[in-house]
């Protein structure tokens, strides 16, 4: 099994590699290049081509494309991101400081939409056809339906402006209570996390019911156990295997939705800096982050053989 | 059917009905029979005639569809009070307690029977674990020896084993090692050998019979399969559409059959050893649809014999010996319903 998983984690390299470079082609494809970005449009048409050219050649901008790809990349390997074009600052350090505000962002979407998502889920699937079955199939429909930025105003609007519980913009910094904590993090989390929770909520309950009418679950009853255990060690215990896939597949779409999830909420992360990198042609910047969301959402799909093979002693990897 | 200390489970005018889109669904409809103590009986009929009901009704393993209309299961346990097991709450503690402790139960598909994501062992374990005061090591150990006295090869080895790591006779032999684990007075088996091949079936009816006279438990075994019945049952009660037809013992029932429902039916299947003198004949019609059945006597549609009397209420009839036969044509003592 342990073979498998290093196996797994090899090939990963090149799809990395593959998926970095394709990134790297699609932003030089795109008109303007980061100095037209970096000067106001006044600014640039005072520079003769001359002076332009010599910007671009310090920048090592005029190399070609595989060149500047490679010249990357090999930064990389020595934990050398390089820097911002558009600041200046190593990019290493803009990722130590905003990585960790991210992940913990979509760390608590996780966790509450994990936590609610089988709550409504199991709760549904329990009172199945009841006015809660139907009541969270609403919350479904609406919450799959709904784009993320969408829901972010509303609650912002409702929760923050009207109601006056939260703040509306900002996060906390390292160091702050519990309590502050909460109030600035629930918003944006909710708000990410409620796609995954409306997911969840409807896979679970037709994943219980599922497994509800299998034989096993007659065989258990039938051994006289009480419903509870029924429920637990033979119900939920098998409905949770495809339920941990679906969280894992989900995992990417987190990070990628704390790109406007930050941008909304105001909060400082790796993704709202994303979108002023690529606003501003900062294509170092752009690929430092995409190389490291790309090995996230890789890292998840690893997550996903491990997690069935741990769960399901059907699953062993030779 | 009368009082007799032999008896473990009388059921009484059982009705246990479906209510499916606001049709009535009468799936047994007035069952009465005597379990003996220490024997098999065979409870046979074609598919939906409602012998895999009435099994579910006694161990109150029923959908949430299912309404048992009237009549009494009374269980003559060794062990407790006589006690009428309808007038128990389904998940209720009592009948938790006798539920895979007292009776137990095996099912049709040993293939989807066990939980795939515990080992075998394990498994086991639950249902003492459940009605016994014991440790988990003594139960494991316990739960050893009924392997091996289900002759599962290596079985130290394979009770650490999951499911899927078993055959569907190997699987089998789990079920009923799990359904024997607390020494059951009673084990019902749903068609325990319908989707296993013809020589794992021999083995698995052969080993619940050696089973059985070690340890004394009695089995209904449920069944269509006619050969199954007249290999190992003691008694036999032939059901059509939620009644029981006739019940005797399997010579009588076999030999002397009078009811022309288990005539025809014992004319429409093959039985081993016959030797083809005679053609095999299907019976004509179909089986009624179950939420309009006819008046009196169900099978009357189908049967060569029918009269205008067979659309009234039809009383059992003892033709000998505690032979009943629920026919107009039957001829002797006329028992009221069931008793």
């Amino acid at each position: 099994m342990l073979k498998y998983f290093v196996k797994r984690l090899i090939m990963m390299i090149p799809m990395i590699v593959f998926i970095s470079f394709l990134v790297f082609v699609a932003l030089d494809l795109t008109p303007g290049d980061p100095l037209t970005a970096q000067f106001s449009p006044e600014s640039i048409s005072g520079l003769t081509h001359e002076q332009l050219d010599a910007l671009r050649e310090e920048a090592g901008l005029n190399d070609s494309l595989v060149v500047r790809y490679l010249r990357w990349f090999g930064g990389v390997l020595k934990g050398d991101f390089g820097y911002s074009i558009q600041t200046g600052t190593p990019i290493g350090s803009i990722i130590a400081n905003l990585l960790p505000a991210t992940i913990y962002l979509a760390l608590a979407a996780l966790v509450l939409s994990v936590l609610m998502g089988l709550l409504f889920g199991i709760l549904s699937a329990i009172k199945h056809n009841t006015i809660i079955d139907y009541l969270s199939s609403l919350f479904g429909v609406i919450g799959i339906s709904m784009p993320e930025f969408f829901i972010g105003i509303l609650a912002i609007l409702i929760f923050a402006i009207q109601l006056k519980w939260f703040p509306a913009q900002g996060r906390t910094e390292i160091g702050a209570t519990f309590w502050v904590n909460l109030k600035y993090i629930l918003l944006p989390a909710l708000s990410l996390g409620l796609a995954l929770t409306a997911a969840l909520t409807r896979y679970t309950r037709n994943s219980m019911l599922d497994v509800m009418n299998k034989n096993y679950v007659k065989t258990a009853r039938a051994k006289g156990l009480s419903e509870w255990k029924v429920f637990y060690r033979h119900v939920f215990r098998n409905a949770l295997m495809p339920i941990s896939v679906l969280i894992c597949l989900r995992l990417p779409m987190l990070i990628g939705g704390s790109v406007v999830i930050e941008q909304v909420f105001g909060y400082a992360g790796i993704g709202s800096r994303l979108l002023t990198a690529i606003n501003s042609n900062d294509y170092q910047l752009v690929l430092s982050i995409i190389f490291l969301l790309s090995i996230v959402s890789l890292l998840s799909s690893v997550l996903i053989d491990l997690i069935t093979g741990l769960l399901d002693p059907r699953v062993r990897y030779n | 059917m009368s009082e007799n200390k032999d008896i473990l489970l009388s059921i009484r005018n059982l009705k246990t009905h479906f209510h499916v889109r606001k049709r009535v669904i009468r799936a047994v409809d007035g069952v009465s029979l005597d379990v003996r103590a220490g024997k098999t009986l065979g409870l046979v009929g074609e598919s939906g005639c409602g012998k895999s009901i009435t099994a579910h009704t006694i161990l109150r393993l029923l959908p949430k569809t299912a309404r048992i209309k009237d009549g009494e299961i009374i269980f003559h346990s060794r062990k407790r009070q006589p006690v009428d097991l309808l007038k128990l709450q389904p998940s209720g503690k009592e009948m938790r307690g006798i539920r895979g402790n007292d009776i137990s139960m095996i099912f049709q598909d040993p293939m989807s029977s066990l939980n795939p994501v515990y080992r075998i062992g394990d498994q086991i374990v639950e249902s003492i674990l459940e009605h016994e005061n014991t440790t988990r090591a003594e139960a494991m150990e316990r739960a050893l020896e009924m392997l091996k006295r289900l002759s599962i090869p290596s079985a130290e080895k394979r009770i650490r084993e999951y499911p899927h790591q078993f055959s569907g006779g190997m699987k089998q032999r789990v079920m009923i090692a799990m359904g024997l684990i607390c020494n059951p007075e009673l084990l019902i088996a749903d068609e325990p050998t319908t989707a296993l091949d013809v020589t794992i079936q021999a083995q698995i009816l052969e080993l619940m019979q050696e089973l059985q006279r070690q340890l004394g438990f009695t089995i209904i075994l449920i069944t269509h399969n006619m050969g199954i019945v007249a290999d190992v049952a003691d008694d036999v009660a032939v059901m059509y559409m939620g009644k029981i037809m006739e019940f005797g013992s399997k010579e009588d029932v076999f030999l002397r059959p009078s009811h022309p429902y288990t005539r025809a039916l014992l004319k429409s299947v093959p039985v081993l050893g016959n030797s083809g003198r005679d053609l095999l004949e299907p019976i004509r019609g179909s089986t009624p649809d179950p939420s309009d059945l006819p008046e009196g006597c169900s099978f009357a549609p189908r049967c060569d014999f029918a009269k205008p009397e067979c659309g009234q209420a039809i009383p059992y009839v003892d033709v000998g010996n505690g032979h009943l036969v629920r026919c107009v044509l039957a001829e002797g003592r006329e028992v009221r319903d069931g008793q």
